[in-house]
């Protein structure tokens, strides 16, 4: 009985997808690696249901797991399945060019998310929809700069800087936002010292706490993003430490309540919604035709204590 | 006379080369920045060292007892978002032994796969590697765990508390490595693992029941692996899904360097506890001589393949020992 109507109801999909392709637009995305972080899952929920609310939009989610291999079989099982178009979230931006290029040259149009792949395969790739990391970087240099300013320090500050994991682009491109702004819009303040958290909260409060040894004085901290910089802050409170400056980037929900608390200053608020959202829009105006430019950002805006008024509590 | 002191240095150096490579360490690192040994700092490394400690306590028994143990990274990460989402949801007192009690589980899984059906235990560990971190993902659905109220919790003493002036974490990292290094020296249990490490056949000949030592160790780890999940809990009262990854690699390290033997039979709970000390202080004085980071992944793993030689060239008198 019940697989009888399993059966039944798989029939009605299959037909109810049979009627529908004529029209629909078929959307295959690969995700870098979903579970991993809440941003990445939240990305997924986002995208599913952006999909969902669209009818002319049939979505084909999959997960590469962080695995290249894997993702590399997925994109090659969606140019067989014979999608309209395939977003990949890259997990490495070197080893998947091949099969971006596959795709390419089966005639499907390849949307980039996320993260951009490197240069070599922007050939075979229409449109990248992601944030701008040289500006989040940039855009926390200046919440530094104009919090130091504020406080009559910007002469004589000193920064340590806490990046994320070695080797991946966002933690370069921020990195390279932060370092070239700074010394643009506060030519006195000294970074002192920079090491890698890897993303991650423990590693980077660890770090912090080398530096606080090392160094007497340190005004201000800026972390690649809020994981590590509540996991700096933890390390401050631990040590007894006041007064320094904690500026991260991607806002998590941490980072919100210690801004909340006083403890943190500021950060990037990048919403994975927008960013799902973003992609599945992308896609869709690549497929409509319209002009897209090849770095489709959308924004990420600055928040501090000041205005975090205007931003919701990020979910993740 | 002179032969005779001679002698008697050949000994000491054979026992302890570990020690004496860790001594040599800690000079240099000194004199590459005074403050390395200042308090503060010594402080910071061990009870950061701490959880990768008590992992390696029990994996300590796995490996004398001749298996392998790659879960306890993801086992970690397990134990931390579990203890973090009951904390929540049951409360303290009830989320440490419920946490406690399904991370024993784990382990009593891995021990029966390995000791009572005879599985490799590098394939058992290493599926389990992933199946766990599969698990915590599924539990969690992949959010960051945090504890909504963190100023008002008496659960982050076992992270962030201190007694007598000294951070709870190492003390509990010190209080498990003399309970564990009593039970290997001097109960049946730690002779039974030795043996059974040792030399399988000869201990079921002796009446040794092998399948429940196995058994019994990965019992063992997975409660150090449990308490390590606590501290780091309570450190952070918040966390990621991969806060334990990788970890299994740093453990084995400080578990080899202290001269537990791959081959099982060997190895003592006070040589890890060097072993982790070395490890920690690597890093930790690294990161003080500022060097760059991309040059210390390479520095790290050459102190450390440095030390082995250091130990194993000690132990046979010569520097210089070719495969004959």
């Amino acid at each position: 009985m019940k697989l009888r109507n399993l059966l039944a109801a798989s029939t009605a999909v299959l037909a109810l997808a049979g009627t529908a392709s004529a029209e629909t637009m078929k959307i295959g995305i690969t995700q870098n690696n979903v579970g991993v972080d809440s941003y990445q899952t939240t990305y997924e929920k986002a995208f599913i249901a952006a999909a969902a609310a669209n009818a002319d939009v049939e979505a084909v989610v999959l997960d590469a797991g962080g695995d290249v291999a894997r993702q590399i079989a997925q994109v090659e099982d969606l140019i067989q399945q014979g999608v309209d178009a395939i977003i990949i979230w890259p997990t490495n931006g070197e080893a998947v060019i091949p099969a971006v290029r596959k795709a390419h040259q089966a005639g499907i149009p390849v949307i980039v998310t996320n993260s951009n792949i490197a240069e070599a395969g922007f050939d075979f790739v229409k449109s990248f929809s992601g944030p701008d990391n040289v500006t989040q970087g940039a855009r926390s240099a200046e919440i530094m700069c104009e919090k130091f300013t504020a406080m009559g320090v910007e002469n004589e500050a000193k920064v340590v800087h806490i990046t994320g994991q070695p080797g991946y682009t966002t933690a370069i491109e921020r990195a390279k936002g932060f370092e070239d702004r700074l010394p643009e819009v506060c030519p006195n303040v000294t970074v002192v010292d920079t090491q890698p958290g890897d993303w991650n909260r423990e590693k980077s409060q660890q770090v912090m706490e080398a530096f606080l040894v090392k160094y007497d004085d340190i005004d201000g901290v800026y972390a690649g993003d809020d994981n590590m910089g509540v996991g700096a802050l933890n390390a401050a409170k631990a040590a007894g430490r006041e007064g320094i400056i904690f500026v991260g980037a991607t806002n998590f929900a941490v980072g919100y309540e210690a801004m909340a608390a006083g403890d943190y200053w500021g950060s990037i608020y990048q919403s994975p919604v927008d960013d799902a959202e973003a992609a599945l829009k992308t896609a869709i105006d690549v497929l409509g035709g319209k002009e897209v430019p090849f770095l489709n950002y959308f924004d990420t805006p600055k928040i501090t204590q000041d205005n975090m008024g205007d931003y919701t509590k990020p979910v993740f | 006379m002179a032969t005779m002191t001679k002698q008697q240095i050949g000994g000491i150096l054979a026992r302890q080369g570990i020690l004496i490579a860790f001594a040599v360490f800690m000079i240099a690192f000194t004199f590459a920045n005074p403050k390395f040994l200042s308090v503060d700092n010594v402080l910071s490394v061990v009870r950061s060292s701490a959880i990768l400690g008590v992992m390696a306590l029990g994996v300590t028994f796995v490996v004398i007892g001749g298996n392998l143990d790659l879960s306890v990274g993801s086992m970690m990460s397990f134990s931390t978002i579990v203890v973090l989402d009951l904390h929540d949801s049951i409360g303290p007192f009830l989320a440490i032994p419920a946490m406690f009690a399904m991370t024993l589980c784990l382990g009593a899984f891995i021990g029966f796969l390995v000791g009572y059906l005879r599985l490799n235990s590098l394939i058992v560990t290493l599926g389990m590697l992933s199946a766990i971190h599969g698990l915590t993902l599924t539990y969690s659905g992949g959010k960051n765990m945090d504890i909504a109220d963190k100023e008002g919790t008496w659960f982050s003493v076992f992270g962030q508390g201190t007694a007598l002036g000294i951070p709870v974490p190492i003390l509990m990292f010190i209080a498990l490595a003399a309970f564990l290094g009593i039970v290997l020296a001097k109960t049946a249990f730690g002779r039974k693992v030795y043996a059974v490490g040792g030399n399988g056949t000869a201990a079921t000949f002796s009446g040794i029941r092998r399948a429940r030592t196995v058994f019994l160790c990965y019992l063992l780890s997975s409660g150090c692996v449990a308490t390590a999940g606590l501290m780091q809990a309570s450190r952070s009262l918040g966390s990621q899904n991969t806060v334990g990854q990788g970890l299994e690699l740093g453990v084995l390290a400080a578990v080899i360097l202290g001269g537990a033997s791959l081959l099982g039979g060997s190895g003592t709970i006070f040589k890890t506890v060097i072993g982790v000390l070395i490890l920690g202080f690597i890093q930790n004085g690294l990161l003080l001589m500022g060097l760059q980071f991309y040059v210390q992944f390479v520095v790290t793993w050459v102190i450390i393949i440095l030390a082995v030689w250091l130990d194993i060239a000690a132990k046979r008198g010569k520097l210089w020992s070719p495969l004959a």
